[in-house]
């Protein structure tokens, strides 16, 4: 280690600089680590998003990064009553932060450390200017998300970082990478041995790295302005989202008020200030000499709650004695900018007002409030109590029909998945969603269970349909019908009149409720522009009740 | 030293050659042996005798319950793969891969037939054999693998192809409707196209078969939909013109198509059509489900096209 000494200046502000010499070699060598293993966790992450990217069958542990998140787990299990045991991995999370803190968001949280990487020169400047006391903020969003969530509310989950992070990617990162690869592709194609590039790409890329399809999201553009906005939060100070908002930073840190293992000023501190200003996330507070009014030496206090484990205040303290890691029985302080009892209760009152708001939305009013939602979540309200907003479903789906809902299941259903058949259908070989769904909101569901899911029924517009309306031959819908006996069936040969007088037989379309499942193929493949002559409406019960008898059970896939 | 003769430099090279077989394992060389044996179908690679003084274009019809040895010997009938294929080539090889079936529901091209055209353009001197499709109702990568055509492909030496939404180009189009259409670059301008439908049931054209099976070179097919489909079909055909086409009515689809799924809807008919003529293939298939070739509109639009002959009499039909 000896050859790794570093030699450091003594700080500008108070004593003479005098060169003092300290062994911070281990805390380097360890801090590379901490750095290896947020690159190789942001990699897993980024690996697992392509893992569930248009598949059928994705990766099992595609949803890894959410069943360690301790408020997806906390959030799920509480709006669902029920102990869920695939996001009992969380545990070790919560266990983590009770050993050492708030690793997680140091080590190994995506957001975190791509939040890390985006830092504003200003930013250190502007620090102390953002006011202590936001960093309330956080514990109020998580004591709202909590008291939300036992009261059954899953909505502001939304804020939850891996579901946010997910989202954001999933809705304008891939899609707008996407869209860049088959410009440059489209342009390439033409040009001699551009196109051997393009073929080269094609076979070796699409289907892995790139989607099979172009994905369009509802909303994609709002939401990537919305992950801009809190990189750009940056510019006040460094990783804002996790100082001052992240929600389960504020429950990892409750949880960080008594780690046992901390980083620990000991004696040899002079007061240098040099850690305060190393640390990345404000944790550390300097003492001036005679804060107690007693005359004691200046220092430094860890505030547990804040800190993320980086270690860049061990590499930065000058001392030999002065900063140290270790083991540590005592609560760590409370800090002045820490939540207390009033706050508390009024972030729960917050909490039981946004829930009663919610619900008087008008959508409640409506029994089938016009969503198809994913195969086997047939229940609204148990569905909402459920869904993490993650969007891991939109993802993965193979042609993109899950999108975000905005409005149409009002503000408490924001971002939840609907079945937007016009975008995208529900393959009928497909039970990816149900697979990846990491609260199980979406059921796990075999193949031949999937098929017998009706997501809804699908309704012929006999005033736009082509054979209906103008009597032109056209049976796409009935082609398309995935059902073996066919929902869509050609009904007996009409005799009509064309304008030139001349007559003619023609097929004309329509549906067999009782067989439909609602998968919407139709409606998507419907050569109409604009809106398809036949759209998936929510099941009424009159027309389709528990299942599809006629539906094929034949294994193959 | 006198110079070697060119038979002594041939022997040398034999024994040479031979030796390695052996360093490099009795099994390999003996495997190797066999595969000689059994693939190199000289009949399949370059006629068979009665192709090569048949009157006109000819039209095969292979029966047997082996369907990849059907398909050998009708292309063998029609004058063999190198009448087609030529040392160099681009093949293209286009089955039915619509949808996510297994072969048994006769919705997607039989799988060994698939094959057995993939090895003979290959043994015929093909530089690259791709074979590929744009299915309508899964993505590329479920229905190559459930129709079982990915992994005979690979086997056979052959490359599966997602056509991805940046390969399309708008092409030019004969005829009066289209005009232009936007069709896979790939397909359009590889040296050879081979069309391998399966002969299925289907409610907008009566039959999906040949001239159907281009539809899966667009990416636009609600516009042929809407502006006329029989016609869009006789017109992409004009464009694409196939060199040769193969029809696998193994097991053929009677009702419910094109999309199936019921096995009570298929039917065994162990039969096989090749031509290089796909106006006249499309004819002869519609007897195989009892039907008149004018209930399929888009072969008598193809045929008033001149793409081919309805004309069955004016071809050399020959069974094997």
């Amino acid at each position: 280690m000896s050859d790794e000494a570093q030699v450091e200046e003594a700080p500008r502000e108070g004593g003479a600089p005098v060169a003092r010499r300290r062994e911070a070699g281990g805390w380097k060598a360890a801090r590379w680590v901490r750095r290896a293993v947020q690159i190789v966790a942001l990699v897993f992450f980024i690996y697992l998003l392509f893992a569930a990217l248009q598949r059928r069958a994705a990766f099992p542990y595609a949803d890894f990064f959410f069943r360690l998140d301790p408020l997806a787990a906390l959030g799920t299990m509480l709006a669902a009553r029920q102990w869920l045991p695939h996001l009992a991995l969380a545990v070790v999370t919560a266990g983590a932060a009770l050993v050492a803190g708030r690793v997680w968001c140091g080590w190994i949280c995506p957001l975190g450390t791509l939040l890390g990487w985006f830092r504003f020169r200003a930013a250190l400047q502007a620090a102390t200017r953002v006011p202590p006391r936001l960093r309330s903020v956080k514990y109020v969003l998580l004591v709202v998300i909590v008291v939300m969530a036992a009261l059954g509310s899953m909505t502001l989950l939304v804020l939850d970082p891996i579901a946010l992070l997910t989202r954001g990617f999933t809705t304008s990162l891939i899609p707008g990478f996407d869209y860049v690869v088959g410009a440059v592709e489209s342009t390439l194609v033409g040009w001699g041995p551009g196109s051997g590039v393009v073929t080269w790409v094609e076979a070796h890329f699409r289907g892995t790295v790139l989607p099979v399809y172009q994905p369009h999201y509802a909303q994609g553009a709002a939401i990537f302005l919305a992950c801009l906005f809190i990189v750009l939060l940056n510019v006040l100070a460094e990783r804002f989202w996790c100082r001052y908002l992240c929600p389960l930073g504020a429950l990892l840190g409750l949880i960080a008020k008594v780690q046992a293992l901390r980083p620990l000023v000991g004696d040899g501190c002079s007061g240098c200030n040099a850690c305060v200003r190393a640390c990345r996330a404000g944790a550390i507070e300097g003492i001036p000499p005679g804060a107690g009014g007693g005359g004691e030496a200046a220092g430094a206090r860890v505030v547990t709650s804040e800190c993320t484990m980086c270690l860049d205040c061990l590499v930065a303290c000058p001392e030999r004695e002065a900063l140290s890691f270790g083991l540590a029985l005592k609560p760590g302080p409370w800090a002045a900018y820490d939540p207390g009892r009033r706050q508390f209760l009024a972030a729960a009152a917050i909490g039981v007002g946004t829930v009663a708001l919610l619900g008087t939305s008008v959508a409640r009013a409506v029994k089938a409030p016009g969503l198809i939602r994913p195969p086997g979540a047939r229940d609204e309200g148990a569905f909402l109590s459920r869904c993490l907003r993650c969007s891991e479903c939109m993802k993965v789906c193979p042609t993109s029909g899950l999108q975000p809902s905005l409005g149409q299941g009002g503000l408490e259903a924001i971002w939840t998945p609907v079945l937007a058949s016009r975008l995208g259908y529900c393959d009928y070989s497909c039970t990816a969603c149900g697979h990846v769904c990491p609260s199980g909101a979406i059921p796990k569901l075999d193949l031949d269970t999937k098929r017998k899911q009706v997501l809804g029924v699908a309704v012929i517009d006999r005033n736009r349909c082509l054979p209906w309306a103008s009597s032109t031959p056209c049976i796409v819908c009935q082609e398309m019908c995935p059902i073996s006996n066919k929902a869509i069936v050609l009904s007996d040969r009409h005799l009509i009149t064309r304008p030139d007088g001349t007559k003619d037989y023609l097929a004309r379309p329509e549906v067999v409720p009782k067989r439909c499942i609602g998968c919407g193929i139709c409606e998507y493949k419907c050569p109409l522009e604009g809106t398809s002559a036949i759209v998936v409406l929510p099941t009424n019960p009159s027309l389709a009740v528990g299942g599809a008898p006629g539906n094929s059970t034949s294994p193959e896939g | 030293m006198e110079p070697l003769k060119r038979s002594q430099f041939l022997k040398l090279v034999a024994l040479g050659g031979a030796g390695l077989a052996i360093l490099g394992g009795p099994e390999r060389a003996l495997a190797a042996l066999a595969r000689a044996d059994n693939d190199l179908d000289t009949a399949a690679l370059d006629g068979d005798p009665a192709a090569a003084v048949a009157a006109g274009t000819i039209l095969a019809v292979a029966r047997g319950t082996s369907a990849g040895t059907n398909a050998r010997k009708a292309i063998a009938a029609i004058g063999g793969m190198r009448k087609f294929v030529s040392a160099g080539d681009v093949v293209v090889i286009k089955p039915n891969i619509g949808h996510p079936r297994a072969p048994k529901y006769a919705v997607t091209t039989n799988p060994s037939v698939v094959a057995t055209l993939v090895r003979l353009a290959r043994q015929a001197g093909a530089k690259h054999v791709v074979v590929m499709d744009n299915p309508v109702s899964s993505d590329p990568a479920n229905c190559y693998g459930a129709s079982g055509i990915a992994a005979a492909v690979k086997s056979a030496g052959g490359s599966m192809h997602v056509m991805g939404s940046s390969g399309y180009k708008s092409y030019a189009i004969p005829g009066h409707l289209l005009k232009t259409h936007p069709l896979y670059a790939a397909i359009v301008n590889a040296d050879v196209l081979i069309n391998v439908p399966i002969a299925k049931q289907h409610g907008s054209t009566g039959l999906t078969l040949a001239g159907k099976n281009m539809m899966g070179t667009t990416s636009d097919r609600g516009r042929m939909h809407t502006l006329g489909l029989s016609q869009s079909i006789a017109e992409i055909n004009a464009k694409l013109r196939p060199e040769l086409t193969v029809i696998d009515a193994t097991r053929i689809l009677v009702r419910n198509g094109p999309s199936g799924g019921s096995l009570d809807d298929v039917r065994v008919k162990n039969t096989l059509i090749a031509c290089r003529d796909w106006v006249a293939a499309d004819t002869y298939a519609t007897r195989l489900f009892g039907m008149k070739p004018a209930a399929v509109p888009s072969i008598k639009a193809a045929a008033r096209m001149d793409l081919g002959t309805m004309d069955l009499s004016s071809l050399t039909i020959r069974t094997v």
